[in-house]
């Protein structure tokens, strides 16, 4: 297929505003996928995506389309992951298109995470087609979401198809959208191959499976190509595009999408972004590629069972084949004992993590709070990093303490402005602009400490708006902060995983808060316990643990002895998944606890 | 000579059914007990040797059956209770008349569990029994007219609206009557009891477990010696045949849902009339328990009673050092061992304590 009649794209749009639907649409109607093979978000292979309605991996696949023109056209289609912690991502998925489809839901308008796309797609050089969808729903308001379109992100609506990927209404517009709007890919077929990784799994068989977008030239199986930036050379065993099932093909030529194996043993050989060309006749520049994205969030995984460490070990290796954004390295808690610190993009990658080595290695972990990493300037001058609170040093050694800031911005229907700008002051934001959108709605922007939109700000600001607010942040950088650390103390005992880094203002609330929800989640043990929350040696708030009173069973004769060591058995086995520090056993949901604080 | 020194016999009927009950049993039919009659006789026959030491006549509610029927009954057991030096049968004060209180003497009956539960009439009403206290009086009398004086009443507490106050005056009435034994049991919510089926659930752990220390004050106040988990005697009338089990000796059940433990065998008869009845392979639950398994079950029903267990005993039969064999349990600071003798000192968390005897 020549290069005119082939058309990359992404569909771009905030979450739940219809992107997978309308995915699944273009699917039937190029009968893409046999109808009997349909099942909703097709692109969402992962069980987790496709049980939570959200997509974490991207993936791609090869839509065939005849044209009203009657001319037959090549797409490849890029999904894309809707949520802020995968902004990552996107840029790369983003990197392998020529064109995006804007999706806006009619009755919800703009929303942080779609103006945060659009600009990741500007920043690509992308062209982009508005599409309208939901306009099948009674709220629907096309007239204004245009409108919003045209004036804040400045793009034409008046072709712009509106649709209902949910009923199928005016769908057929979309695909004709993406011939007429849409470019057909650059690049020219007889310079030296020049091909862009943009993402890559791992399978047991064939190695690394690597996807490429090919810019210019074409590959063959048998030739022997070569990373530009990790300096490896390889032949070609493989070559196919996906339809969603794989389909072989013997080349690749410019404009198209597809994969390639070459016997690539470890995914750690390969790095996203980078620029596969011929070995034999290289290209001259690499393409710029994209800077790795670093965790942004750590925490601590544990086995309950210690002797699943090695468990817990494979299954980390297993996942990250196929998720270079995730980090882990050993590390061991007093408390916890031998277990891994995890680094993840945000939270909603965390909770994906944790609930897969869960569920597909089943597991049964214990997460620890989620922290920041830290900047530590040392009195000796020196600087460390610190991702887990346990490590931070003793405060006299402490010179300085930065933590990483983020710019967030608010999209909120202005009757809710106000409980927004009081929760962004509660959360450390420091009020940077608020910029008009329409009559109904503002963009806020803050600053504020990442550590603070990890401790429930988005929950809260769902829950303060009552869902109409959307967020979206970006990393802006470190900034020093008045920081300590808190450790709690379970019967006299620091429980290092339970440590956190708090702003000094904060501390004593925030002691206070986590004391009590521990003595809510801890079961009663045979003797008070007192728990404390300490800065240094200064304890800052203290509860008790009631001792347990009764725990008996009434009768006992001789008929229910085998009915009573169950009971016991079942008491035993609920022990032994909670963690034991000195005599007091503590939950799992305790070492979350730090974390959600309703009574704030 | 019956190795065996205890029996205990179960009545699978009952006249109308207590919400808080999941115990095997049908509302009594005549002729399903005659049938029951003539399917128990054969199972006696089967299984039982003359000479237990201790019987225990229990359901369901023995009394439920007809006067007849009761006489049979007892008249099947006879041949084994010859050496009984107790006897003892559970009643119910509204089937319980003077007709059966005086076959019970006569076929050697000594001791009567009588199923009071409170005597509060609006409580009793709320699980579904239909006495009141005038009523445990009147029966409480009879038997004593008759000299069945050993009488045990069955008491529970933490039942739905029952407070502290009216516990206590259930303690105060109960008092009046200066029983020699007195078995209380808080309200266990079985999923399979009325209770259970419409989501009833407990009082709060907190109101338990101060109906617990009101009831234990109350009762060793006036003289009744806390001898196990439930229960409280005056003098040395504790139950014969329930310390056995707690002394975790051998012990054959008879008819439905019955267990029976001989040596390492434990094995429990079906709670299906229709198996019962159709079958002569009665064993619901037939296993051999290990040593390790024994072990721990002698532990468990030894702690709950304020003898505890006998060390030296337990020792020599299992051949071990029970310090060495259970470091964490021995140690556990509830445990105290002295005297040849292991206890635990807060009987109300044994199961929390039972746990560091555990694997």
């Amino acid at each position: 297929m020549d290069r005119e009649h082939i058309r990359n794209f992404s569909i771009i749009a905030h979450i739940d505003h219809g992107k997978s639907t309308l995915a699944d649409r273009l699917l039937e109607l190029t009968d893409t996928v046999a109808k009997r093979d349909m099942q909703d978000q097709i692109l969402d292979s992962l069980e987790l995506e496709r049980e939570r309605g959200i997509t974490i991996k991207l993936n791609v696949v090869q839509l065939k389309y005849k044209a009203k023109n009657g001319e037959d056209y090549i797409f490849h289609l890029i999904d894309t992951p809707g949520h802020v912690d995968f902004t990552y991502e996107v840029s790369r998925s983003l990197a392998a298109c020529d064109g995006a489809i804007l999706v806006v839901d009619a009755s919800q308008g703009i929303e942080a995470q779609t103006l945060a796309n659009t600009y990741l797609a500007l920043d690509n050089d992308l062209e982009i087609m508005p599409v309208i969808n939901k306009i099948d729903l009674p709220s629907a308001d096309i007239g204004r979401t245009k409108n919003e379109i045209e004036e804040i992100i400045g793009l034409d609506c008046s072709d712009a198809p509106c649709i209902s990927a949910k009923t199928g209404q005016n769908v057929e517009d979309v695909l004709e959208g993406i011939v007429k709007y849409l470019p057909a890919p650059k690049g020219d077929v007889n310079k030296p191959l020049k091909a862009l990784v943009f993402d890559s799994y791992y399978d047991s068989y064939r190695g690394v499976v690597v996807f490429i977008c090919i810019k210019d030239g074409d590959v063959k199986v048998g030739d022997k190509i070569r990373f530009m930036q990790a300096d490896t050379e390889y032949e070609v065993t493989e070559l196919g595009v996906k339809t969603p099932y794989e389909v072989k093909k013997d080349r690749l030529s410019a404009g198209e999408v597809g994969y390639l194996c070459a016997s690539i043993k470890s995914i750690q050989d390969i790095h996203i972004g980078d620029t596969i060309t011929s070995a034999k006749d290289p290209c001259e520049q690499a393409l710029p590629g994209y800077r790795k994205m670093n965790p942004m969030v750590y925490c601590g995984m544990y086995p309950t069972d210690n002797n699943k460490y090695n468990d817990l070990r494979d299954a980390l290796e297993k996942l990250s084949l196929n998720d270079s954004s995730l980090t882990f390295e050993a590390e061991s808690s007093k408390a916890l004992g031998f277990g891994f610190r995890l680094g993840f993009l945000g939270l909603l990658h965390m909770e994906v993590v944790q609930e897969r080595l869960e569920r597909e290695y089943n597991l049964n972990l214990i997460a620890t709070a989620p922290s920041v990493i830290y900047k530590v300037t040392l009195t000796d001058g020196s600087v460390i990093y610190i991702d887990n609170p346990s490590m931070m040093p003793e405060a006299t050694l402490v010179e300085s303490i930065e933590e990483p800031y983020v710019k967030a911005s608010i999209m909120v229907p202005n009757e809710y402005i106000g409980p927004i700008m009081q929760l962004s002051q509660d959360k450390r934001g420091i009020y940077k602009d608020m910029v008009y959108i329409d009559d109904n709605r503002n963009q806020l922007i803050y600053e504020m400490p990442l550590s603070e939109i990890i401790f429930e700000y988005f929950d809260k600001l769902k829950s303060v708006s009552r869902g109409y607010a959307s967020l979206d942040y970006e990393i802006i950088g470190y900034r020093p902060g008045n920081l300590v650390k808190m450790d709690i103390l379970i019967n006299g005992e620091i429980v290092d995983a339970l440590s956190i880094i708090v702003h000094r203002d904060f501390a004593y609330k925030r002691g206070q808060a986590i004391t009590v929800k521990l003595k809510e989640l801890l079961p009663k043990q045979q003797f008070e316990i007192p728990i404390q929350a300490a800065i240094g040696n200064k304890v800052i708030a203290r509860t008790n643990i009631k001792s347990l009173r009764k725990d008996v069973l009434a009768k006992c004769y001789g008929g229910d002895i085998s009915r009573k060591k169950k009971l016991l058995e079942k008491q035993k086995e609920g022990k032994k998944r909670m963690k034991a520090i000195g005599s007091v056993e503590i939950p799992q949901e305790a070492f979350m606890a730090v974390l959600s604080l309703d009574d704030e | 000579m019956n190795e065996v020194k205890h029996l205990y016999v179960h009545v699978p009927f009952c006249r109308s059914i207590c919400y808080y009950c999941d115990f095997c049993h049908r509302i009594y039919d005549h002729e399903l007990a005659q049938k029951w009659l003539e399917r128990f006789k054969k199972e006696i026959e089967n299984s039982l040797v003359p000479g237990y030491e201790t019987i225990y006549i229990g359901g369901g509610t023995p009394t439920a059956l007809e006067y007849d029927e009761l006489k049979t009954l007892l008249d099947y057991l006879k041949p084994y209770s010859q050496q009984a030096f107790e006897y003892t049968i559970e009643a119910n004060p509204e089937s319980l008349d003077e007709d059966k209180i005086i076959l019970m003497k006569e076929y050697g009956i000594n001791r009567i569990s009588l199923g009071v539960q409170s005597t509060d009439t609006g409580i009793l009403r709320s699980i579904n029994r239909k006495h009141d206290f005038a009523l445990i009086k009147e029966k409480i009398a009879l038997l004593r007219k008759h000299g069945l004086d050993n009488i045990s009443v069955d008491l529970m507490y933490s039942l739905p609206n029952q407070t502290l106050e009216t516990l206590q005056k259930t303690l105060d009435d109960i008092l009046s009557l200066d029983v020699p034994h007195i078995s209380i049991y808080s309200l266990t919510i079985e999923e399979n009891s009325v209770f259970g089926r419409k989501g009833i659930s407990a009082l709060d752990e907190e109101i338990e477990a101060d109906m617990y220390e009101l009831i234990e004050k109350c009762l060793t106040q006036n003289g009744y010696r806390h001898y196990e988990i439930s229960n409280f005697c005056k003098e040395d009338c504790y139950s014969r045949h329930n310390m056995s089990y707690w002394n975790y000796e051998d012990f054959i059940g008879v008819s439905l849902a019955a267990s029976s433990k001989i040596g390492s065998r434990r094995y429990t008869n079906t709670r299906s009339f229709e198996r019962y009845f159709s079958s002569d392979d009665i064993h619901e639950e037939d296993i051999v328990l290990n040593k390790k398994e024994q072990m721990f079950e002698h532990i468990m029903m030894s702690l709950r009673t304020d003898l505890g267990l006998d060390i030296d005993g337990f020792e020599r039969r299992y051949e071990c050092k029970i310090e060495e064999e259970y470091p964490q349990g021995t140690g556990n600071p509830h445990i105290v061992i002295e005297n040849g003798r292991m206890y635990c000192k807060d009987l109300a968390i044994l199961n929390t304590v039972l746990l560091d005897f555990m694997e």
